[in-house]
Order: C-alpha cells, then structure tokens, then sequence
C-alpha cells in the first residue's frame, strides 16, 4: 500500500489506524457487493412488487354477423368519465388541513376527518360536473371509500354511458377540472335488440382469467363471458386475449404512469348461417298468433339441401342488454316466469311430443314395411281401439274411408296406428328415428340442447305394449323432439333421405391478422344419416305433405302460399299429467317448392288450439314474406341460400 | 542538486489529491442532491431556492473557510483552541435553552438564525478534535499521569453528554472514536485505554441488553425513539415493549409504529439493492422519484441510497474510494507532521471523517442502526458541509506546514 510504504516504520499507531480504516471500507465495499450484487434481484423484486400494479384488460370482443356480414352483436364506443386520483391529492390535502384547522380532531377522528375531507372533494367535482352534463351526478360515499382504500391506483369512473349531447357538453367546457378523463370503451351492443336473442345468447360479468393468459392481476376491468347461446359456444375464440397493464404507483398508491405490458389480442368474429332478414321474418311471423308477444313457441327456417339454419326463433323472448347491467327485480321476475320462461332457447332446449306431424315417418315405416298401399282404402270408426274393453285413442278425424292421402290431409290417428300395428312396422319406425337421430344432442350449442327421447329397440323389446305402439305412431307417448330435430326431420323428407347435421356457425375469423385465434370454417352439408328409404316412398309421403297444404280441406291449408308449393303436415300433440290433458303442443312443419325444397319452416306454438289453426298461418306469412324478399331483392331462390 | 521541493520554501502547497476527491464528492453531492430533490421541488421553483444550490453555496463558503483556515499556522491557531472549545460548550448550552434552541423531530439541535440554522453539535466535533490535540500533545511523560488521562476524559464527556441531551445521540457517539483514536495516536498509555474501551463496551453491553430484554421496571430511561431504532436494527417486535396493561389498539398502533419505522431502513436498503452494479442512471431513481424513499431524508441522511440506486455497485465503491483517498492521505500527512499537535489534528479530522462515513453508509445498507449522522460532503445541509470542508481546511495546513525551516 502506497500509504504504509510512506508511514514511518515505527508509528505503530498511524499503521493501525490505517488497518482500521482500511477494514472499514472493505466491510462497507462488501456488504455493498452483497446487496447491490449478491442479492440485487431479490431488492428489485420488491421495488417493482411495491411500485407496480397489473390490471387485466379484457381484448375487444368479436363480433357475431349473420351470413351477409350483418353485425348482430357488435361493440359500440361508450363515453365515461373517469376521475384520476393522483392529480387530486393536493386538494385532499388541502381540504383536510381546512377542516383539522376548524375541527381540531383528536387523534382517533383523524382517519374520519380525512375521509370526510377526501369524499368533499370528490363529490364537489360530481356536483360541478352535473352541472355542466345537466344531469346530477352522484357519488356514494361507501363506495367512493372502497375504491379509495382498494383500488387507488386505477381511476374512478363516476358518470357511464355519456350522451352524445353530454359528450359534447363536458368538451365545450372551457376550464376541466382536474383529474377528470373522458374515456371510451368498447361495450356489446346487439344492434337489433332481441333479435334472435336466444341463438346469440346473453353475458355474464366474469373477469377471471382465461387460458393463456397471465393469472395474476392486481385489478381486472369488467370482462364478460358468454353464458348461453353462440357467445358461450365460441366464447373462448370471441374473447381474444386480455392484456395487461402495468401501472406505475408512487408511495401514495396513486398512478404516475401506465404501460402495456401485453396488448390485448382481440377476439374473432363469428358469422353464422342465420339470414338477419328471414330471422325478422320469422320472428314478425311468430308474433302474429293470437298469443301476440306473449307466444310461447320457436320457429325454424332450415336449407333442406345443406341443414343451414336460416333463421331460429324462440318465442317470448328477452331484451339481451339487461344482462349487461343490473337487473331489477322486475326484470328478474319476467325473466324467471315459470310459464313463460323467456330465457329457454326452445328450439333446442326444450323437447315436445311431435304429435301428428310424426305421422309422416309413421307413413315411411308403413310403406318401407311394404305394409302400406296408398290407394287402398281403411274405414274409421272415429276411434282406435286395440282390444274391447282397453282405453279406446280417439280420432278427430270423422268416420269414413280413408287412403293415405285423404288420412294425411285429415290427420287421421286411426289410420296410421293401425299400420303402425302391422308386422315389420314398428321395426322400420324404430330404425327411421334412430337414422334421425332423434334421442341424440345436436351439438348445435353444447350444453344448451337437450337430446329428446325416442324409444330403441331394446325398449321395444321388453315391458312394450301395442298401446305403445299406437302412441308412438301418433307422436305421443315415448316421443320427445325438439323444434331442432322436426327440422332436420322435414329436411331429410324433403332432400331425398339425407340427414344433415343442422348448422348455425359458418366460419369464425380473427380480425387481426397477427391474431393467436386460427380462422375455423364449418362446412356445410355435412352428412350426418340417410334414411335408407326409397325415392318414391318419399314422393309419396311430400305429395301427401302437399295434398295437406294444398287441398281445400287440407289442415295445413293455411300455409297456402301463391306462387310457392308448400308440403306440410300439422300436428297437435296433447300434454297428460297424471291421466289428464293439461296442455296441448301445436304444429306445422312444411317444407317448399315441393318440386325442389330448398326451405323448412317448423312452427311450434305452445299451449296453441291446432296446428292447422294456430302454427300453419305463422308459416304461410313467412312463405309470403320469404317470396317478397326475393322478389325485392331480384335474387332466386338458390342465391338467396 | 537538493531535493527540488525543499527549494520552494516560499510556496509551500496544500495536498491536491485530497482536494481532487474533495471536489469530486461536492460535484456528486449536488448532482444527487438534485436528483433526490426534483421529484418534490416542482419544476416552478425558483433555483435559488432549490436544495442542490443552497448545497453548492454552501460548498463555496466551505471552500473560502478552508482556505483561510490554511493560511495560519496550525500551531498560533491552537493558541485560541480552548477559546473555541469554550465557545462550542457555551452554545451547545444555548441550544438547550427552550426559547433559543429549534426543534426539529422532537430534538432540539439547532440554533435558527434565519438565514441558517447552526447545529452547534457538528462545530463542537471541530472545536473538541483541536482542544483535545492540544492537550495531548504535550510531552507524553505528562500523560501517563492519570490526572490528565481523567482531564483529556473529561474534555471529550462534557461536549459528549451536553450532545446526548438534545438528543442527538449519532452526533455524541462519534466523539468516542474520535477522541480514542486521538488518545492512541497522541500516545496515551494503551493500559489506560484497554481500560476505557473495555469498561465502555461493558456498559454499552448492558445498556443495549437492558433496553432489549429487560422486563419494563428495569429499564434504563433512553428516548422512545431511540430505543425503536435499536429495535428496529435488531429486528425486535415493538408489541414485546408495549405495558403489560396494553389494550389490542395500543398493540396495533405499536405494530403500524414498527412498520413505519422500520420503513425507512427496508426503502434504503431497496433502493441500494435495486441499483444493481450499474444502477439506473443519474434521476432514473424510482425509489426516490416515486417517494417510496422518504423525501425528508433522502437527500441528508439517505443520500447514500439515491447515488446507490442511480450509479450503482460501481458508483459506490468510486464514492467510496474518493473517501479512502482522504483518509489515506490523511494517515500520510499525519505520519509526516511536523509535530505531536499536527499529527493530533490530522488524526482527529481523519478519524472523524470516517466516522461519519461508516455509520452513514453503514446504516444505509442495514449494518449500523440509524442514526442521523451525515454522510461529509454528500448530505445536503449547511453546519456539516461547513464543518467538513473546514476539518479538511486542518489538514491541509498541518500538511503545509510540515516542515520545520
């Protein structure tokens, strides 16, 4: 050491002395190379765990289109304002060196008197900006507190949803005050309300992380997840990626500055098979019954050809921004009504006897049985008994002669069942709804359609009686469809035997091409059966379908539409409890032009009178409206699908 | 030829390295005080007013001291030292008078002359280091007599305890090792102060022992907030200390009272730690900018903290190394003094700089408990830096005038 060679050999002192300090700045260089070195991570983890706050924020959601690119569920910019906490501290303070100065608090009213001070300049802002919106503004105390304790850091939003007109009285003011922000911020919007409300289905508030996603947040914005209909089935996809944003907050807790840590990757949009026009249609159609708005029923509109669902309607229906909000009681007990229950998607997730309209596979059975000549004639009594003494199934249509034609056109119970006891009948029946697949889920949206029940042939088998039979043929009894599957059902009539697996989602595509989502395409007419049946069994039972609609005493003749053959079948299927008829499940389901199907409409009016009376106008104005729409827009039949 | 130095008797010069790291350190101590400060003098202060230059006014008054203080000889200057022992003692007496003495954080140090508060504590360090050199330096057969070991004791205790009752306890403990290694390097038998040192340790024990374990009747009566900084440094719960009687909302405050006390060490030892070997660049400082360091101390007693974060390891040990220039520099113009009184006064300052610099940094990276000395030429305010530069002002005369002609 330069010093020690200059320190005189003897100064023992001097020496020690330079020891000692020389000791000192080596413990001191070390315990720095310790903590600045060694340990550096471990100080810089809790400097940004003290300093930093993430907050999760949620990807714009993509949008639901119909199959022209309408925008059924969109999001729309919605204006708040948002008030900075940070930038009004000095005020706090100010105010609360004003009332320690008037109050002289003791020690334990402190915290209160700050509090108050706190909540004074706050709600002096709400007034002022009331004022300027002419609108009060109002900023509950409680929860001012809770936002101040818990959510410092983030800004508090006191007045959502901004008019246009307060949008731009709030900008016209000449002096802001301070701390004060106007945002925008993406909320869904179903732009025609309650249309096909059940298939687009509703939200629910859910600001949990998703897969991919980080897990940890010190806050999170409001997010939504899809609880029914296609926003759950594609909610993942529709969702994006949250991202995250680091906040920077000072020794206060209050923001200094922000940054994305992870934009937000937003969500696909998803387009369906529905027309927005003929879902109008439909649904315009639905509300024409006597019922009115409070119809309880669904509706289909199928491609025969290919299974695309047009237009789906489920009848009452509900308001889908409700669930955006909170829902007043009012609301709450509409939407719980245990008749109405408006948030049931009946096209697939209730299931009915068919009743009559079954009758057009009961046929099939007969004819593909080889049991069935369609010129022969039958006398009916006007009832169907299978023995004396059993419990006779009565029959509405009169007593008489009857041929298929003439037992389709009347919808007569004894003719059908009376085939349907014939040897080798109940066989093909029992295979037709297997190849419909009745008793099975579609898939359309899962956990949201029920499966039905149809009997197998194990059930046949054992414990099965010749009234069982008799029901079954009739669409009573061990038989549950939904409005989903008597549109497949139709189709397969219709198109010659396939069954399609019915089809709602064409196509799901990221709108940012850098998206993680990949673009997922459905294919349509994808085969899910064929009926195996004879190309002119199946003529036989469309020309019967036509006779119903066609002949002047058919029942199904209010569906007549000039211009369009429609083939059809009514059905009004009885709800027994307990030996008694409590309700009655109206029908109609058609298909058209009977040369070349190319629609299916099913109509399914709850608690209707018949069929005939009450499904089959519904279907007529929706033919009539399906031909003026391609009228007007001088589209064919097949462009127009 | 002789030696060419010894011809330029009529220049005899100061030492330029010592003022190199002087100078060095005052440019560090206004660049981080700047830095410590911006985040809370608001871009509209005047720069009059901002800390970092009343700190680089200070540093000129400083210098003009220091060199006025180099041109008499040490030697006429020890005639008057008791003079300035006398006056520290006196006004380390007015500071205690109700009326006179500012209070600042429930001490009273400081005397508020308006334009400046003197803290008479730091110049009662000068004026001690000078009557004690002088005392001591008479010939060393004088002082195996115990009389004046007892009077060279006496010196140190009255300026020791009249610092203790402010309190100031920092400022009082630094005199111990300064005058011990002033009492060892001017020749005091080693016997005498195995003694001291040994009788000194034993009662600090205690002492220590007794605020930490004891049950509360024995305990020694020592500041409240003296005793929560020796909790705090040995990481001991207030809760333990509370009365027995103590109801769950005086516990609970006692708890927050930890918290908050302890907050300044965890900060400081954040900001160290996150500097890294490089650190985050001059006002880059989080920690500072975002007050998670408390900005009452982070540009005097927590200084250390800010440069630590901003420079880093390597910014550190430079700082440091700056220092151990003057120490060893100091030893040398010690070991080359002319005279007994010399090497006493070069000794004192030097021991005293290092005091400081050990307890200040120390305390910044948990190894001292906090006290509230100064870190020289780095902390901003006005008495130390005077105090600093005019200690340094000692040692340049006592290497000036090294040699006898």
């Amino acid at each position: 050491m330069f010093i020690f060679d200059q320190l005189k050999r003897d100064d023992r002192e001097l020496r020690f002395l330079a020891i000692i300090m020389f000791a000192g700045c080596a413990v001191l260089i070390t315990g720095l190379w310790y903590i600045q070195i060694v340990s550096s991570r471990h100080f810089e983890a809790d400097l940004i765990g003290q300093a930093t706050r993430t907050v999760r924020v949620p990807a714009v959601r993509g949008k639901i289109l119909d199959r022209n690119g309408i925008a059924l569920a969109d999001n729309r910019p919605v204006f708040s304002l948002d008030l900075y906490l940070a930038e009004l501290s000095e005020q706090f303070r100010a105010n609360y060196r004003k009332l320690k100065a008037e109050y002289r608090p003791t020690r334990d009213q402190i915290e209160h008197v700050q509090r108050l001070a706190r909540f004074q300049v706050v709600s002096n802002i709400a007034h002022q900006v009331g004022q300027w919106l002419e609108a009060p503004v109002t900023i509950d105390e409680q929860e001012f507190h809770n936002h101040f304790i818990n959510l410092r850091a983030l800004p508090l939003s006191i007045v959502d949803h901004l008019t246009l007109d307060q949008v731009a009285r709030f900008s016209e003011q000449p002096q802001s005050l301070p701390g004060l922000d106007l945002r925008v911020a993406p909320r869904r919007v179903y732009p025609y309300g309650s249309t096909a409300a059940h298939l687009i289905g509703i939200m629910k508030r859910d600001d949990s992380s998703m897969e991919n996603e980080d897990a940890f947040f010190h806050y999170r914005l409001p997010d939504w997840r899809g609880l029914t209909g296609i926003e759950s089935r594609f909610d993942s996809e529709m969702r994006g990626l949250a991202g995250t944003r680091s906040i920077t907050v000072n020794y206060l807790g209050y923001q200094t500055t922000n940054s994305f840590l992870r934009e937000p990757d937003p969500g696909a949009s998803v387009t369906l098979t529905i027309d927005l026009r003929v879902q109008m249609i439909a649904e315009r159609a639905m509300r024409s019954t006597e019922f009115g708005d409070a119809v309880r029923g669904s509706v289909l509109v199928m491609d025969p050809r290919n299974g695309d669902i047009l237009a789906m309607v489920s009848a009452p229906t509900y308001d889908p921004h409700v669930f955006l909000g909170r829902i007043s009681q009012e609301t709450f007990r509409l939407l719980n009504d245990p008749i109405a229950r408006p948030q049931v998607n009946r096209a697939i997730y209730n299931h009915y006897h068919p009743g009559s309209i079954f009758k057009m596979i009961t046929g099939l059975a007969a004819l593909e049985a080889g049991q069935l000549n369609p010129a022969v004639e039958v006398y009916n009594p006007g009832y169907w008994q299978w023995k004396e003494g059993t419990r006779p199934i009565k029959d509405l249509a009169a007593p008489g002669m009857y041929d298929l034609r003439r037992a389709f056109v009347k919808s007569s119970n004894n003719y059908f069942i009376r085939h349907a006891m014939l040897p080798g009948v109940l066989d093909r029946l029992i295979t037709l709804g297997e190849r419909l697949h009745f008793g099975k889920k579609s898939h359309l949206i899962p956990g949201q359609d029920v499966p039905g029940n149809y009997p197998t042939k194990t059930d046949i088998r054992a414990g099965w009686g010749p009234g069982d039979t008799a029901n079954l043929s009739i669409g009573q009894g061990a038989i549950h469809v939904t409005p989903l599957q008597v549109a497949t059902m139709t189709s397969a009539i219709a198109n010659g035997g396939t069954v399609y697996w019915p089809r709602v989602a064409a196509k799901i595509e990221p709108n940012d091409p850098e998206s993680h989502i990949q673009p997922l395409y459905y294919r349509p007419a994808q085969i899910r059966d064929h009926l195996g049946a004879s190309a002119s069994n199946l003529e036989i039972i469309r020309q019967a379908m036509r006779a119903d609609v066609h002949d002047s005493d058919g029942t199904g003749k209010a569906a007549l539409t000039p211009g369009l053959t429609v083939g059809g079948k009514t059905g009004t299927a009885e709800v027994e409890k307990a030996g008694k008829i409590v309700d009655k499940i109206t029908w109609f389901t058609s298909f058209a032009p009977v040369e070349a199907p190319r629609y299916v409409v099913v109509v399914m009016v709850e608690s209707g009178e018949f069929g005939g009376s009450t499904c089959a106008p519904v279907a007529g104005i929706i033919y009539r409206e399906l031909i003026k729409l391609e009228q007007s827009t001088g589209l064919s039949l097949s462009q127009l699908n | 030829m002789e030696n060419p130095r010894a011809n330029n008797r009529t220049a005899p010069t100061i030492d330029w390295s010592i003022m190199a790291a002087v100078l060095c350190l005052m440019v560090f101590g206004a660049m981080f005080i700047y830095s410590a400060r911006f985040a809370t003098e608001g871009p509209d202060m005047a720069f009059y007013q901002r800390q970092h230059f009343k700190q680089i006014i200070y540093y000129a008054l400083g210098l003009g001291c220091l060199g006025a203080l180099c041109i008499t000889d040490y030697r006429i200057m020890s005639r008057y030292s008791y003079v300035a022992y006398w006056l520290a003692i006196l006004s380390l007496i007015i500071v205690l008078i109700p009326i006179i003495g500012a209070v600042r954080g429930g001490a009273r140090r400081w005397i508020d002359l308006g334009f400046f508060s003197l803290q008479p504590s730091e110049f009662a360090k000068l004026a001690l280091i000078l009557a004690l050199a002088n005392f001591l330096s008479r010939p060393t057969d004088e002082l195996r007599l115990p009389g004046n070991f007892g009077k060279a004791l006496g010196m140190v205790a009255l300026p020791f305890f009249l610092i203790l009752m402010e309190p100031d306890l920092g400022s009082a403990l630094v005199l111990i090792p300064v005058s011990l290694a002033m009492m060892y390097a001017g020749n005091i038998p080693t016997k005498y102060l195995r003694r001291l040192v040994g009788g000194a340790s034993i009662v600090v024990t205690l002492l220590v022992v007794d605020i930490l374990v004891a049950p509360a009747d024995w305990r020694v009566p020592i500041e409240d907030y003296q005793r929560r900084r020796l909790l705090v440094y040995f990481d001991r719960p207030y809760q333990d200390f509370a009365p027995p009687n103590a109801t769950p909302a005086e516990l609970k405050r006692a708890r927050e009272k930890q918290i908050n006390d302890s907050y300044n060490v965890k900060q400081a030892l954040i900001s160290v730690g996150s500097g890294g070997l490089t650190g985050n660049g001059w006002r880059q400082g989080k920690q500072n900018a975002l007050g998670y360091l408390p900005r009452a101390v982070s540009h005097n007693d927590f200084i250390f903290s800010v440069l630590a974060e901003e420079i880093g390891f390597i910014g550190s040990v430079v700082v440091i190394g700056l220092y151990a220039v003057i120490f060893f520099i100091g030893i040398r113009v010690a070991a080359q003094a002319r005279d007994r009184l010399g090497r006493l006064v070069a000794v004192g300052v030097v021991t005293l700089l290092f005091s400081h610099v050990f307890i200040n940094i120390g305390m910044n990276i948990r190894l001292m408990p906090v006290t509230g000395v100064p870190l020289p030429l780095l902390s901003s305010g006005g008495s130390f830096t005077l105090v600093s530069l005019l200690a340094i002002g000692l040692l340049q005369n006592v290497h000036r005038h090294r040699r006898s002609y």
